[in-house]
């Protein structure tokens, strides 16, 4: 027996548990901030709104704003915020990997046992694969800057969060392309998929964990679990919702002039500058910004 | 188990032709490593046949539908009443005892095919006989009972509430069939008793540790168990597809075990962890 | 020189409390099973296990009195001392089944919960659920998993015995085959204990298992080994027939108003519903009019069976008759017998609330068995006593050897020294018919109080097995393996396929007339013609031919095999059963309605003649003196009288 799988033996139980535990912890708290902050895109302006603020805003430029503003917190306040990231990344792939060795060493039955538990036993290995697939998609693209993979070609910056999203997942700064759509697809499909899990991983977790024992209480939690998935769902397509629906144009609008409003032109133009610098084939992203400037 | 209403019951099957003919498939093998063949017989029924009644009619008559001359089917079987677990079997897909398994249900018109295969997740001895030693060797690494002192008069032994005596009564009832097992997809087919201390135990074995865990004495022993069902192939490896609580015959709470062995595992790990032991 | 090994062959409970007892005595034990021993018939029984307790001994119960009960119940045809001391061991072993785990229900306060059963006025069986077998024998092999993990028992499982090895009047091993490789092989064993169960597959579709066919017990007789009682055959009253076996009915069916008819016409092929009222005929309501269907348990049996096999009036020609509960509210059939009524459900498809249940009596269990000796305990009263009253002073503790000297070496000896028979493969302790829920108790007791005596044996009489010579295993294996041989030879003969030499036509023709002529009413004739029959077969069987060659599992041959040994049985038990004239028990013969105690408070004793091939029987005097004989009425003398219609003999044609 090779020293590894003897360290995986010795360890089996902890390793087991430090992955059902990872699913949680970070990885779907993170999940939850993740799509509740995305999904201000759709809500943001209401909420600016009751607060008695952005009242020269459309609701639009609203939910713009605040996720603009949302995101610039996170990536100019939150301290440490590349360890944090790195974690994040580490907890992914320990979860990833293990769990493909672990889901690989099962052999699903549904042919002749196709009760719900054992659908959603399958769905749950499934959504686990390709959840994997759409995660590196979805960090390469819009956080490492793989642009190469990004059908407009257009790399997202946080301080023109919502402009450079929508580019990114309607295919171009202009409108819907075909890739574009599909892209929006592999979103949907992603996303719904990881919630699933996401939901469904939480319902299991507490059985082996032993929160739930007898079969109502596995039932009640079950509901809990259902209502979570179906309210992270909700903030799941919204995002999605959200970016697929942004006008490019609009949105680097109201992100300009929180840029202005904050820190002056002159910043404005140095960022501009600095990404024309970067991606000299993106020239368009920030072109129009004096064009249509004055709709709305 | 259902129960009864007051109204007729409603026709929702098929009735059954008396006096028909059906046709088993089986399918057969001669011995370990030997390859599997299909063969077919045509059986003529009479009320209440079962598969047992039908596996005998072709013991005593065992002609294929090509009219071959073929070997009797060989497979296991015992009470006959759905309480030793022996002619466990894959009927038309899906793994049940072939003594409760009624052809009228199955087959209820002349020419129906009913299929008949050995488990799939133990290793064949002869046609649907095969052997499951790898569940009660999975008894014995749980140490599946209880360490009386001996059996010497040594008077009664604890007392217990009726509400917990109804519970591991439910749990007692495990004939040890693979039911469970079979319809497991995180169990699979192990031919080499080496690795069964590695590869996944399955309901069965959890539900019977819990079992003897909840027995006072029995509980004495509950450290041992606990560590061989937070070892590799333990309770961890359950996928929470709860097919084995679906399939049991004796509808043992299956799946409430596995909860309550991964509670006991959680403390014990927690235990073992800051107490050392 | 290594240790001295002890066979255990059946692992059913009392195969198994014999190994966990010899094991901790600290002898190593060799336990052969035809099947894993969780699956061994044990598991079957339901009702429960009779045991005096505190309750029932302060309203006036003893130990005592549970064996006054058993003695009468068996109709005095048992040797009492054994009985004696298996009623006195009984609460022990309940505490001792109890500190095993296993789940006997509970009271609220959490004592064991006591229930009543058939042969006693107070509350002494305990019960677990309706499982009571499964779970005791569970609770045997979690003991038994537990020597065999520390290395003192060792299990044969899918290993079947075949013969004893007897050498200078010893028994000193066995030989056995491996049912999977075909290999057979002899094993050294100090003693070998037989506790391989009953034989109901004789009588065609019993209650049994289907691995109970007698086999070995037949082996054992044939190699010297006496046999007790044979003809002493229990049947239940109602039992569901099914295509393959027969399943227990719960008599609280007709305790529940179950009513139980057939059609007036032969043959009538309506659906029972259909039948209107004026066309059925209401068996034990038209000949009792008094107790109607609440007749006593073997006057149903006789009466069903009497309308079936003498009159030919069962259902479509059949054996089975109808038992009606459907002119009850199904949901009150539900609250009283939802759970018998699912089984019936379950096995027959049909729901019993809407349409009658069809019924028949089935052999249910064997009390003969291999003739067995012992050393009586020290209690001799000076004259047997009468009748045990409840309350009154019992005439002796409970304290174990009053019954049998504990630790003798021959308690429960086969006439073979050094075979032992425990459980239901001896006669010991029911006499001529059994009480519900002593049978659990039996097999276990043998295990338990009669290991012991196999330990002294080995310990302190037995010859040194490892120092016998080598050739008399051979000689045993190479006699197994060529009767083996000449079996497997007749796979290859040309033949064209005769119904008459198929081992599972002359099964199913010997099941037949042995149900039908040696079961619940004998006559003379009957069983005359019942030995003409097995006379037959045994004459087909010598020309059987297998449908099997196969030198891998092969089933049909140890099927085939044991067909032998079962139509020598049956030989036994129906030449006993002839030659007992008398009814006695559950042995009825319609020629000799009465008890006889001058001619027949006897054991009847088979010895197997192998010049002939036919049982020799003796009357041998039961060992008797505790207990004075008195007619076993239970309370119902005259009414039984009065309303009793003795069945017609059955004809012999």
């Amino acid at each position: 027996m090779s020293d590894n799988a003897g360290f995986l033996q010795k360890h089996h139980f902890l390793i087991r548990r430090l992955h059902s535990l990872s699913g949680i912890l970070p990885i779907g708290v993170f999940l939850i901030a993740h799509l509740v902050t995305n999904s201000s895109i759709l809500w943001g302006g209401a909420a600016l709104k009751a607060r008695g603020q952005a009242e020269d805003l459309s609701l639009t430029q609203g939910g713009i704003a605040y996720f603009q503003e949302e995101v610039s917190w996170i990536n100019t306040q939150v301290p440490h915020l590349l360890l944090i990231e790195i974690s994040l990344w580490a907890a992914i792939a320990f979860h990833s990997i293990l769990g493909i060795y672990y889901a690989t060493s099962g052999k699903s039955n549904l042919a002749h046992y196709s009760y719900q538990d054992n659908k959603r036993y399958v769905l749950q290995r499934w959504s686990g694969y390709l959840g994997i697939l759409f995660i590196f998609y979805h960090v390469a693209t819009l956080r490492w800057g793989w642009t190469f993979l990004v059908p407009s070609g257009t790399e997202w910056s946080h301080h023109f969060s919502a402009s450079t999203l929508a580019a990114a997942v309607q295919g171009s700064t202009s409108g819907y392309t075909a890739i574009g759509v599909v892209v929006s697809l592999f979103y949907f499909l992603g996303v719904s998929l990881l919630v699933f899990h996401f939901a469904n991983g939480l319902w299991t977790a507490a059985i082996t964990w032993g929160l739930t024992v007898s079969e109502q209480a596995q039932k009640r939690w079950g509901y809990v679990c259902t209502a979570l998935g179906a309210g992270l769902m909700l903030a799941a397509w919204s995002s999605l919702a959200g970016a697929f629906l942004t006008d490019h144009d609009t949105a680097l609008e109201v992100e300009s002039a929180i840029l202005v409003e904050e820190h002056g032109p002159e910043h404005l133009e140095h960022l501009i500058e600095e990404v024309m610098d970067d991606e000299d084939h993106d020239e368009h992203t920030l072109n129009t910004t004096d064009t249509d400037n004055n709709e709305g | 188990m259902t129960t009864a209403t007051a109204h007729q019951p409603t026709s929702d099957k098929p009735k059954a032709v008396p006096g028909r003919s059906v046709i088993f498939k089986i399918k057969r093998c001669d011995g370990p490593g030997k390859p599997f063949r299909w063969e077919s017989f045509k059986v003529p029924t009479e009320p209440g046949s079962n598969v047992i009644s039908c596996l005998k009619w072709i013991a005593a008559n065992p002609t294929t539908t090509d009219g071959k001359q073929t070997t009797p089917v060989v497979w296991d079987s015992g009470c006959l009443e759905e309480v030793c677990g022996a002619c466990t079997m894959v009927i038309n897909g899906r793994v049940r005892q072939s003594c409760s398994c009624l052809i009228d249900d199955y087959a209820p018109r002349e020419g129906d095919t009913v299929t008949l295969e050995p488990m799939s997740k133990f290793p064949v001895i002869r046609d649907l006989w095969v052997d499951r030693e790898r569940m009660f060797n999975a008894l014995e690494r749980v140490k599946g009972w209880v360490p009386i002192d001996g059996t010497y008069n040594l008077g009664a032994g604890p007392q217990e509430s009726p509400e917990h005596q109804q519970m591991r009564y439910a749990l007692s009832e495990c004939m040890t069939c693979g039911c469970c097992l079979e319809a497991c997809p995180q169990f699979l087919k192990e031919e080499d008793p080496k690795n069964w201390d590695t590869a996944f135990i399955g309901a069965q074995a959890i539900s019977q540790a819990r079992y003897f865990n909840e027995h006072e004495t029995g509980a004495r022993l509950k450290g041992d168990r606990m560590d061989v069902l937070t070892g590799p192939g333990g309770v961890s490896d359950c996928g929470n597809a709860q097919n084995c609580v679906k399939v049991c015959p004796k509808h043992i709470p299956l799946t409430e075990s596995i909860g309550a062995v991964g509670r006991s595992a959680t403390v014990h790990a927690i235990k073992k962890f800051f107490l050392g032991h | 020189m290594s240790e001295q090994r002890v066979i255990v062959v059946g692992g059913g409970l009392a195969g198994l409390a014999a190994s966990v007892r010899i094991a901790e005595a600290g002898l190593p034990v060799d336990l052969f099973s035809m099947v894993p021993v969780k699956r061994s018939h044990s598991v079957c029984a339901q009702g429960g296990i009779n045991a005096c307790n505190e309750v029932a001994r302060q309203q006036g119960y003893s130990e005592y009195e549970h064996f006054d009960e058993t003695i009468y119940g068996g109709d005095f045809l048992a040797d009492q001392g054994p009985v004696l001391e298996m009623a006195n061991w009984a609460p022990k072993i309940i505490d001792l089944l109890d500190r095993m785990g296993v789940p006997f229900n509970r009271t609220h306060e959490g004592f064991r919960d006591l229930r009543l059963f058939g042969g006693s006025l107070f509350k002494r069986t305990h019960f677990a659920g309706a499982t009571t077998g499964q779970q005791l024998l569970y609770a045997l092999d979690e003991q038994t998993r537990r020597y065999t993990a520390e290395g003192k028992v060792t299990q044969y499982t899918f290993w079947e015995f075949l013969y004893p090895i007897v050498e200078n009047e010893r028994c000193v091993g066995i030989v056995a085959q491996d049912m999977r490789t075909m290999q057979i092989r002899a094993f050294r064993g100090a003693a070998v204990v037989m506790a391989t169960g009953g034989n109901g597959l004789i009588f065609g579709k019993s209650t049994n298992s289907v691995i109970c066919t007698g086999g070995a017990a037949s082996r054992c007789y044939q190699a010297g080994a006496k046999y007790g009682n044979p003809e002493m055959i229990q049947v239940h009253p109602t039992a569901i027939p099914g295509a393959d076996k027969c399943r227990l009915m719960s008599e609280s069916a007709r305790g529940e108003g179950g009513r139980v008819w057939v059609p007036k016409n032969v043959g009538d092929t309506r659906r029972p519903t259909d039948i209107p009222e004026n066309e059925r005929y209401y068996i034990l309501e038209e000949r009792y009019p008094k107790y109607k269907n609440l007749v006593p348990r073997d006057i149903a049996t006789r009466e069903i069976f009497d309308v079936c096999v003498n009159e030919g009036m069962g259902i479509d020609g059949s054996n089975q008759v109808y038992l009606d509960l459907t002119h009850r509210d199904p949901d009150y059939l539900t609250e009283k017998l939802g759970g018998i009524l699912d089984i019936y459900e379950k096995f027959v498809g049909e729901n019993p609330r809407f349409t009658p249940m069809r019924i028949f009596p089935a052999v249910h269990y064997s009390m003969g068995g291999l003739w067995t000796t012992y050393t009586p305990g020290d209690y001799n009263p000076d004259s047997p006593l009468p009748a045990h009253k409840s309350g009154n002073p019992i005439p002796i503790d409970s304290n174990p050897g009053h019954g049998l000297t504990i630790g003798a070496p021959n308690n429960m000896m086969t006439s073979i020294t050094g075979l032992y028979a425990f459980g239901e493969v001896n006669f010991a302790y029911h006499g001529a018919t059994r009480l519900g829920a002593n049978a659990l108790l039996s097999c276990i007791f043998d295990g338990l109080c009669n290991g012991q005596s196999v330990v002294n044996y080995v310990r302190n009489e037995a010859p040194t097995v490892d120092t016998i010579n080598q050739s008399v295993y051979d000689n045993a294996v190479k006699s197994e393996q060529d009767k083996h041989d000449a079996i497997l030879a007749t796979s290859r003969e040309p033949s064209e396929a005769s119904p008459e030499y198929n081992p599972y036509q002359i099964g199913i023709e010997m099941g037949d007339i042995m149900n039908a002529q040696s079961t619940v009413v004998k006559t003379g004739a009957g069983l005359t013609k019942c030995l003409d029959k097995l006379a037959e077969l045994r004459e087909r069987y010598k020309k059987v031919r297998l449908a099997d060659g196969a030198m891998w599992t092969n089933q049909s041959l140890s099927y085939t095999r044991s067909v032998g040994d079962m139509l020598i049985l049956a030989e036994a038990i129906a030449k006993a059963g002839l030659l007992r004239e008398e009814s006695r028990g559950s042995h009825y013969r319609t020629d000799f309605p009465d008890r006889d105690d001058d001619k027949f408070w006897k054991t009847s004793v088979a010895t197997y003649n192998t010049s002939t091939q036919l049982s020799d029987i003796e009357f041998v005097e039961v060992k008797k003196g505790l207990v004075q004989s008195r007619p076993r009425t239970y309370g119902k003398t005259d009414d039984a009288k009065d309303t009793a219609k003795t069945p017609e003999p059955a004809t012999a044609s």
